[in-house]
């Protein structure tokens, strides 16, 4: 499959810094794929999502070194905090989600019917003429990935999308991954919550101070989570599974 | 109340470029204009434009408290220590030039802010959004205004949260003028800090949603304007061509 996204031996240096954020990194994105990128804080997760969706250094600022290919039409970003996405300008839900389609010039009815396709998508419909600041917090985060969605990006990233969210409503968004990277889309992921990143991941990526330290299977990679640790101590042999289920289809074999 | 007002008035019903030329012309008629009684009827001018939007008391309320201080100072800079003749109020000397310049600048700066406070009341941001988007501004430009009109309401309720979550940690607010300033300190740096991260957030989301891709976008319910409004706007122009030809003509004479 076409790579959307390579990157080969990239460094990465925010401006007025004296140590890049990214070193030498390499790794290819393609249709399907469903990232994670982990790590400690300050690892260069967040960075990592930003140069793979090209808004480092082109929106940032900073210096790019090494081989960057993105092939991808179109890349949208989902950050932590839904209401700093927002535009703070359109008065209805309906209207935030047509902001990214009006922005391509389609025409009214096509921008519409985009933004309707994406309120489908994330189960939103019902929200479409409420105002986005009354709406909680998980909510907004579905509004804001549904905005995203609506300019039919190639690569999505998401970074740590359910940091603001309730239980619930962070295993809802996590749900909606696989069906997005099926319909098409690759997304990476930036992201410590390893046991939801771990029930949709195709593969992970672990950082530390900026370089890759670890890449492979979620099972091999995100091998801290609380069920692998649980496997790991009722003695299954590695790939741990990742999720309960998993690891209840192990023990009973 | 600082900031829109959401209604259903004759401003709120009209184009935000008609909002905004009543407004603009308040402001340069308040320049060129320079007699108390003239200056003063504008400020007449400028409650009537409130009335008009329905925001009378919205808008009244924010606007003394602006200028009520800067009111105290010119009486006492101009009418206390303005050049002579004098007249006698009581115990006090007063200056009459002195005292027509306070009235003057007081009035101009009532009926600046009025004038202000109402459009930002009565022009929904997103209308005029929608407006200029229309018109083929570049959406760089229209973010720029629609969220200079926002700014206030942000920052207000930014301000809120900041205060609650210091009273939280103790912070007192009552106390003397002097506590009160000190009570500011520990307020200005997450206010100020929080407002530029937030802001280099949506910088990258709306980026991510095409925001800045040099297209032109599509208006989804620009507002609809009329000959009547159009030339009311060129009617507002001409009278403050006219208000400025009258002054310096005043100058010359």
């Amino acid at each position: 499959m076409t790579a959307l996204v390579t990157l080969e031996g990239v460094t990465f240096t925010y401006p007025g810094a004296d140590r890049p954020a990214l070193v030498d990194v390499s790794l290819e994105l393609a249709a399907g794929d469903v990232l994670v990128v982990t790590g400690e804080s300050g690892a260069g997760a967040s960075t990592l999502l930003l140069v793979a969706t090209g808004l480092a250094p082109r929106v940032v600022g900073g210096r790019l070194t090494g081989a960057r290919r993105i092939e991808a039409r179109r890349c949208g970003v989902v950050f932590a905090r839904p209401w700093t996405q927002l535009t703070g300008l359109c008065p209805t839900v309906r209207d935030e989600i047509a902001f990214g389609p009006a922005s391509q010039g389609l025409p009214r009815e096509a921008v519409l019917a985009a933004a309707e396709r994406a309120m489908e998508r994330l189960h939103i419909a019902h929200l479409a003429g409420r105002e986005p600041a009354q709406l909680s917090g998980g909510e907004l985060q579905r509004v804001v990935v549904a905005a995203v969605l609506a300019v039919e990006p190639e690569v999505l990233g998401l970074d740590d999308p359910a940091a603001e969210l309730d239980p619930e409503a962070a295993d809802a968004l996590y749900d909606l991954l696989p069906a997005i990277a099926a319909a098409g889309t690759a997304i990476v992921v930036a992201t410590p919550d390893l046991e939801r990143a771990a029930r949709v991941a195709t593969r992970a990526v672990a950082l530390e101070a900026g370089r890759i330290v670890a890449r492979g299977a979620p099972a091999d990679v995100l091998g801290g989570t609380e069920v692998a640790g649980i496997a790991r101590a009722a003695g299954c042999p590695p790939p741990f599974p990742l999720d309960v289920p998993a690891l209840l289809r192990r023990v009973s074999r | 109340m600082i900031g829109y007002v959401p209604g259903h008035s004759l401003l709120h019903r009209a184009h935000p470029y008609t909002t905004l030329a009543l407004a603009g012309a308040l402001l340069l008629g308040a320049f060129a204009l320079t007699r108390p009684l003239e200056v003063w009827l504008l400020v007449v001018a400028a409650a009537a434009f409130a009335v008009a939007g329905g925001v009378l008391r919205a808008s009244a309320r924010p606007a003394l408290l602006l200028s009520l201080p800067i009111w105290v100072l010119l009486f006492v800079l101009h009418g206390l220590l303005g050049a002579d003749p004098r007249m006698t109020v009581g115990p006090v000397s007063l200056s009459v030039p002195g005292i027509a310049r306070a009235l003057v600048l007081g009035g101009r700066l009532t009926a600046i802010v009025l004038g202000f406070l109402t459009a930002l009341a009565t022009a929904s941001p997103h209308r005029l959004v929608e407006a200029m988007t229309a018109g083929g501004v570049p959406f760089g430009r229209t973010f720029l205004l629609a969220s200079t009109l926002t700014v206030l309401p942000r920052m207000r309720e930014r301000t809120t949260q900041i205060l609650e979550a210091q009273q939280c940690r103790g912070l007192r607010l009552g106390g003397s003028p002097l506590a009160r300033l000190r009570a500011l300190v520990p307020l200005a740096l997450p206010l100020v800090l929080g407002a530029l991260a937030e802001v280099d957030e949506q910088v990258l989301a709306l980026d991510a949603r095409g925001a800045a891709g040099g297209v032109r976008r599509t208006a989804l319910d620009p507002p609809r304007d009329s000959a009547l409004q159009r030339a009311l706007r060129w009617t507002l122009l001409a009278l403050v061509v006219a208000a400025y030809a009258w002054k310096f003509w005043s100058m010359r004479g």
